[in-house]
């Protein structure tokens, strides 16, 4: 008998530390990587949900950016730790479908990640100078056609989501070859390519709507065309609903959490709950929204849906174009 | 609203405790952060703006102007003690500021730091008061074509502090632009010397190439020949700057702010150049000439005047246009669209109460900078007495956390002590690191500038003729390098001449 009640308190007390284990993640600080400068799109999306993650973890999220080659490095640093749900990652439209979609060489795929949750979604918009003479993309297409090699377009680097977007604009509104007939100028950052249109450097730019709100605001810039189907608030432009062009709501920014691959599935559903009480918080949404995102949750699976997606409509347009790089 | 109306309101924003109370504490904050090698004026401010999110708009936006002003003087701070910059804008500094503290003027060398960074701070503040817009709608004329004549009259500065040999200064800035080029092609994507490393698909990073090039050889240096430090203190640095030489610097203080604030409103190029620019033009201006590299206060004065004259100069590009200039400003607009606030003409009109409350807080800011600036001086000129055996150790684990801190990438560290090597065998062949270091950041400037210009002329060359701005640097450019190819044919001829002389009296 006396076996008996030993054993069964052992019993009892392993499988309470067993569940205790899977309950106490996290039991120590989260590691979670923005592969972006601070001051980005990025940064100050991860840093402000940073806020009411850190209630719904209940334990300190250290975040640190790890910067270089468009979000690769940051990415890589991930993609090799611990799937342990110690190492998290910001991950964003430029770093997990642009850029796997269009470089050959890049160290990693988008196997080599677990996503637990997308939480953010910018819709995308076309923009040219105000006294560039264009007043639609239909105009500029015409322009594009009619005078190859006249039309430019800056972006914030080769394989960031303002080179793709420039060039599937392009093509979407009816330019055949849009890499041939338009010149693409790669800058260094979002703030260089949008003064490249200020100062007649490049035509045109196609970016997230947030990077473009002071410049439309100051009627420095006009915006042509948005991809959502509903508007965007002090965008004066057709949507994608209006143009009864549905294809063009794939060509969006979003940001979202993954894990290295082999994450476990408890870890990832636990994530899942704590965005949804995250993206809850009525402040955090009132600030994003003010800086022009969109918060869409979407649940682990569903995001992993998303981006494949994402990742093969890019992927397919990379190909046609031959935009891949290779070397 | 009137001139007088909107200073009133600036005025009513800022006259409360929380406004200076945020300004003391930001430049304090960046006096701590801009001394502690590493710790860039970026990360400082990079650090506090999760601290403004809770504020209001104008409390936060001093908060993070003081963490900037304060971070971007103190960086001179190590670069005169320790020959570290603390951060990449007084790389300059280090030329002259480390052989005074080596001849026991330390103090003297700190005093000039803060004055010259005092009175180019002023200037910026009032360029970006009173001409805001001018400046700005004349830096929106630079595209690439532009940029690529202006780098290009840049790098003839590598002349100015290529020491007795251009030969080797030549060589060394050949060495920088090499490499620059690490890490992906601007125009193709493609990776360019990386040797299948991910860590290398970045370039190498600044700040390790900095720490790595200037303090690392003077460790290895000591470590190889101990005798040499062995019971060598410097002495008390107590000799504090004089009127008399402030004025005998005045001179370039005033030129080194004004192309502070030349370069700090044209977006994209930052303080490391200007200091550079600023540095060389006091040398080429020059009655001691001969002194500059061995300890000239005028050296230190115009390459801090060089590089405050930028920080208030930034912040044209970004209120006047919207634009971040650099990436310290880049941040500062995230901390304006947090509260709601866009940047850009229309903020003029829209808040002109937040705008008229910044640029008090500026002026505000540069007399804060002259007490905490020289309450720190005070603080840290003491670390010139500490025996180097104490010393260097300290530096060693200050610069492996702050190199690692940058971007918390081990990796880097690496390329610290790589860089360290090398600078140290440029140290032992006498070719000087500063050649360097310009090249090394002029370099990727100058090769993106030309291959978007080429990308936009369809490759024709005559656009980098295209407009006055181009005209007037191909010209500087040229009378320039002139100048220097007569100089240095005239050195040579005196120097023969002076060896001819020499055999005569031996032979006589």
């Amino acid at each position: 008998m006396r076996h008996l009640v030993k054993g069964a308190t052992i019993a009892a007390a392993v499988s309470v530390t067993a569940s205790m284990a899977v309950a106490e993640y996290p039991e120590r600080p989260i590691t979670m990587v923005i592969p972006y400068g601070p001051g980005g799109a990025t940064d100050i999306s991860a840093r402000t949900i940073s806020e009411p993650l850190t209630t719904a973890v209940d334990n300190p999220l250290v975040m640190v950016n790890r910067t270089g080659a468009g979000g690769a490095t940051g990415s890589v640093s991930v993609q090799n730790a611990n799937p342990d749900g110690y190492t998290m990652l910001f991950a964003r439209v430029g770093s997990h479908t642009v850029n796997p979609a269009m470089k050959a060489t890049l160290p990693y795929t988008l196997d080599d990640f677990r996503f637990v949750g997308v939480y953010e979604i910018n819709p995308v918009a076309c923009a040219v100078h105000p006294d560039s003479g264009y007043d639609s993309m239909e105009e500029l297409v015409a322009e594009v056609n009619a005078n190859p090699g006249t039309v430019s377009y800056s972006s914030s680097g080769v394989g960031s989501l303002l080179h793709l977007a420039g060039a599937m604009m392009l093509r979407e509104f009816g330019v055949e070859n849009p890499v041939e007939s338009a010149i693409h100028i790669p800058l260094k950052g979002g703030g260089a390519a949008a003064t490249a249109v200020l100062n007649g450097t490049a035509t045109f730019i196609c970016t997230n709507s947030s990077a473009l709100a002071s410049f439309v605001t100051n009627e420095q810039l006009k915006p042509l065309v948005v991809t959502t189907a509903e508007p965007v608030v002090g965008f004066d432009a057709p949507t994608s609903a209006d143009l009864d062009m549905p294809q063009l709501q794939r060509l969006v920014g979003w940001t979202g959490i993954a894990g290295p691959d082999g994450l476990p599935d408890d870890i990832a559903a636990t994530w899942g709950e704590w965005l949804a009480e995250a993206t809850s918080d009525e402040e955090f949404v009132s600030k994003m929204e003010a800086r022009g995102s969109v918060i869409r949750l979407m649940d682990p699976v569903e995001s992993q849906e998303f981006i494949e997606t994402q990742y093969e409509v890019f992927r397919e347009l990379v190909d046609d174009l031959g935009m891949r790089i290779e070397g | 609203m009137s001139f007088i109306d909107s200073i009133m309101a600036g005025l009513a924003l800022v006259a409360n405790v929380e406004s200076f109370l945020a300004l003391a504490i930001g430049v304090t904050v960046g006096v701590i952060a801009g001394a502690i090698p590493g710790m860039s004026a970026t990360m400082a401010v990079a650090l506090t703006l999760p601290f403004t999110f809770s504020l209001a708009p104008i409390t936060g936006i001093l908060l993070l102007l003081g963490v900037y002003k304060g971070g971007i003087f103190a960086g001179s701070i190590p670069a005169i003690l320790i020959k570290t910059p603390g951060t990449p804008a007084s790389s300059a500094t280090v030329l002259d500021g480390y052989p005074m503290a080596e001849k026991g003027q330390a103090g003297k060398a700190l005093g000039m730091a803060l004055y010259a960074s005092c009175t180019a701070d002023l200037i910026s503040n009032m360029a970006l008061i009173m001409f805001a817009g001018i400046l700005a709608s004349f830096a929106l004329n630079f595209g690439p074509p532009e940029f690529f004549t202006l780098i290009l009259f840049s790098l003839t500065i590598i002349a100015g502090v290529s020491g007795d040999s251009l030969l080797k200064g030549i060589f060394s800035a050949v060495l920088g632009l090499l490499f620059a080029t690490v890490g992906l092609d601007l125009v193709y994507g493609t990776n360019r010397f990386n040797f299948n490393d991910p860590n290398l698909m970045g370039g190498l990073n600044f700040i390790a190439v900095l720490i790595g090039l200037f303090a690392i050889p003077e460790i290895l240096n000591m470590v190889w020949n101990p005798a040499s430090a062995d019971g060598k203190t410097r002495s008390l640095g107590a000799k504090w700057v004089t009127f008399a030489e402030y004025k005998r610097c005045f001179r370039s203080i005033i030129r080194g702010s004004l192309i502070g604030v030349f370069l700090g409103s044209i977006p994209g190029i930052g303080a490391a150049p200007s200091a550079f620019l600023s540095y060389s033009e006091a040398r080429r201006k020059s009655k001691n000439r001969e002194n500059f590299g061995k300890g000239e206060i005028e050296g230190v004065a115009a390459s801090e005047a060089g590089n405050n004259g930028v920080a208030g100069a930034t912040l044209i590009p970004l209120l006047a246009l919207g634009v971040p200039g650099d990436v310290i400003t880049a941040i500062i607009i995230g901390a304006f669209m947090i509260h709601g606030l866009q940047p850009g003409p229309m903020m003029f009109i829209m808040n002109v109460d937040i705008i008229y409350g910044m640029f008090l807080g500026l002026i505000i800011s540069s007399v804060l900078l002259l007490f905490v600036g020289s309450i720190s001086i005070r603080a840290f000129r003491y670390v010139a007495d500490i025996p180097r055996g104490v010393l260097f150790p300290a530096v060693m684990v200050l610069c492996v956390y702050g190199v690692y801190a940058v971007n918390n990438n081990i990796f880097d560290v690496g390329v610290m002590f790589a860089m360290g090597w090398l600078g140290y065998i440029m140290l032992r062949a006498n070719i000087p690191a500063a050649p360097f270091l310009i090249a090394f950041i002029l370099g990727p400037l100058l090769e993106d500038n030309f291959r978007q210009s080429m990308l936009m002329s369809g490759s024709s060359p005559w656009i980098l003729a295209r407009g006055p701005i181009t005209w007037f640097f191909w010209t500087v450019t040229l009378i320039t390098v002139v100048a220097i190819v007569r100089a240095g044919v005239k050195g040579h001829r005196d120097a023969r001449r002076q060896r001819r002389a020499a055999a005569e009296t031996r032979a006589g």
